[in-house]
């Protein structure tokens, strides 16, 4: 059906696809969680109240957040081209990815770090456990199922938005759709990418579940 | 030195639009050894006083002393490395529910840095204590709550503490098993000579494990004293109710349900100390004055050992019969107290 360069073009493109979600991921978390673990200790019912620190991430968090992607992709241009060294192409892309992320995935684990039960904290307390200790320990253990399903869903939130981020030149399965698809009007690529994207939010989607439910001990 | 001393503990909670006074001027002296029972309704701040006696809750005013040691003085590592000595159990039990029973009666150790192999060799004979030692590989959700209170106890355990405070410790459980983890927590208070504070709402709890007993109502605490002595002389209203309430509750051992509620002229309770049979007492009473009382309710009850008694009877209306029992009881040597309301 299609050419074997179409193909080629295909396979490269889900590469970049997947290397610009999972580094993305991962590198939102080296500071989202982080992050999301500060507000929820910080906050007034935490275990380290601290007002100030709280508002701080508070806000920066609601700032990021709301700001459109596209926006923040072109208002970071320069900082981009600082930490990489040029603004188009995957590993570009990266970098808008992660910023806009880290405030997404800290948001993500503070609600999952609120679930865990009130009791077991303490709990941990009582035992003289210390507040490092509490977050490593209890807070992280507890929680982990939720917050395996936080991964999954950001998975699938970045990939949307590296797909996104491909129609301006950041390389990716989007990149692909948008330059055959949508200039040249064949609809075929289009379709096929827009299939392939669906395809692998799914298989993110289903790993993730699996995982978390294999690890719940809860039932 | 008492081991644990509460010096004029207030606590007022502030929040925007309230301000709760949960605890007022208490002053408490527990021994080493003993079995404190702290009883109250609903609000009472029991709990609250309780969790200022390892300063999970910062009072608001007066001192917490641990064998003399003011727990407000200490710094924040100091106070990590006492509460080592002070361990908790709690009505929901919480436990890690991610975490197995072994792993979950390790990590009391873990956090103290005790090697993971070292901390699990201990866990498995602390459950051994517990009588839980199958179920070592066990997952919480997989425990009835019996089970899981019994890892909780033994993760308390864990750190070899010398306090065991429990809030509440059975309330979510049934009877039968309310009574197993009773006699499990009495018998460690044996075997390692650990205090234990009790804190319920139940005075059946009281009567069948502690020594000594605070009554608390409205952040103050009202009576206090051995157990046996306020079963037998109840002073405050709030005692009374709580006795009553219990009598209502369960029966153990020989016991006479309340036979019926009729509005007598006047009710009598009689104690009986140890030792005392009331059979004869009665039945003689109604030979000689040639007159039936009503029983209202008899039970017999063990109270911290010791066999103790009381009934409650209704008197007929005619005053100078009723001097007549009453003088004949007294006689006898045995104590009267006039019950007013339903009984
Ligand atoms: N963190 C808190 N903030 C505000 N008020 C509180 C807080 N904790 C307790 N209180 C209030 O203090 C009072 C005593 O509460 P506490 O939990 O000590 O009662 P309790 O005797 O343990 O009751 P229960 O038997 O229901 O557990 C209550 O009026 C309660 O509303
Ligand atoms: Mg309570």
């Amino acid at each position: 059906m299609f050419s074997d360069e179409v193909i080629q073009m295909l396979i490269q493109g889900i590469g970049e696809t997947l290397y610009m979600t999972l580094a993305s991921t991962l590198f939102g978390y080296l500071f989202g969680l982080p992050m999301g673990i500060l507000l929820t200790i910080s906050d007034k019912e935490g275990i380290r109240p601290n007002a100030i620190l709280y508002k701080i991430m508070d806000v920066i968090a609601n700032i990021v957040r709301s700001v459109p992607f596209l926006i923040l992709l072109i208002v970071l241009i320069p900082f981009t081209r600082m930490i990489v060294g040029k603004s188009y192409g995957s590993t570009a892309t990266i970098v808008p990815l992660v910023v806009a992320a880290v405030p997404y995935i800290a948001r993500m684990v503070e609600s999952s770090l609120r679930e865990v039960d009130a009791g077991v904290i303490e709990a941990a307390r009582s035992m003289g456990a210390s507040t490092f200790t509490i977050v490593t320990k209890v807070l992280l253990v507890e929680a982990r199922t939720s917050l395996i399903v936080g991964v999954t869903i950001t998975l699938g939130t970045i990939l949307g938005y590296s797909a996104m981020a491909g129609t301006v030149g950041g390389g990716g399965l989007g990149d692909i759709a948008i330059r055959y698809g949508y200039y040249r009007y064949e609809a075929g690529i289009m379709v096929v990418t827009v299939v392939l994207l669906i395809l692998l939010v799914q298989i993110f989607q289903t790993i993730g579940m699996k995982l978390s439910v294999h690890l719940d001990k809860r039932k | 030195m008492a081991q644990i001393e509460v010096r004029h503990l207030t606590k007022i909670f502030t929040s925007k639009d309230a301000k709760v006074d949960a605890l007022k001027d208490i002053n408490l002296e527990i021994e080493q050894g003993d079995i404190y029972g702290i009883i109250g309704m609903s609000g009472a701040g029991k709990s609250t006083l309780v969790r200022c006696l390892n300063y999970l809750e910062k009072p608001t005013k007066g001192e917490v002393l641990i064998d003399g040691k003011d727990l407000g003085k200490m710094s924040e590592k100091e106070l990590l490395k006492q509460r080592k000595d002070i361990a908790m159990i709690f009505q929901h039990f919480n436990l890690l529910m991610q975490k197995n029973v072994v792993d979950n009666v390790s990590f009391p150790l873990l956090i103290q840095g005790v090697k993971k192999k070292e901390a699990r060799k201990k866990a498995k004979e602390l459950l051994g204590i517990v009588g839980l030692e199958e179920k070592e590989l066990a997952y919480p959700a997989q425990l009835s709550g019996g089970q899981k209170q019994r890892v909780a106890i033994a993760r308390a355990l864990a750190s070899d503490p010398r306090i065991l405070l429990c809030d509440e410790a059975t309330s979510a459980l049934d009877p039968q098993t309310t009574a197993s983890i009773l006699e499990l927590l009495k018998d460690i208070n044996m075997r390692f000579g650990i205090t234990i504070v009790i804190i319920t709402h139940q005075m059946s709890v009281i009567r069948k494990i502690c020594s000594h007993v605070a009554i608390m109502s409205q952040g103050e605490i009202r009576e206090r004293g051995m157990v046996e002595e306020i079963f037998s002389h109840p002073k405050t209203k709030e005692a009374r109710e709580l006795i009553l309430k219990d009598s209502d509750e369960g029966h153990s051992g020989n016991s006479g349900r309340t036979q019926d509620r009729l509005m007598e002229a006047k009710k009598i309770r009689i104690v009986f100390s140890e030792n005392s049979s009331f059979e004869p007492v009665i039945a003689n009473m109604v030979l000689k004055t040639g007159r039936a009382v009503n029983i209202l309710r008899a039970d017999t009850k063990n109270v911290g050992g010791i066999a103790k008694g009381e009934m409650i009877l209704g008197l007929p209306d005619d005053k100078k019969l009723q001097k007549e029992i009453e003088d004949y009881i007294v006689e006898r040597g045995l104590e009267i107290e006039e019950v007013t309301g339903d009984v």
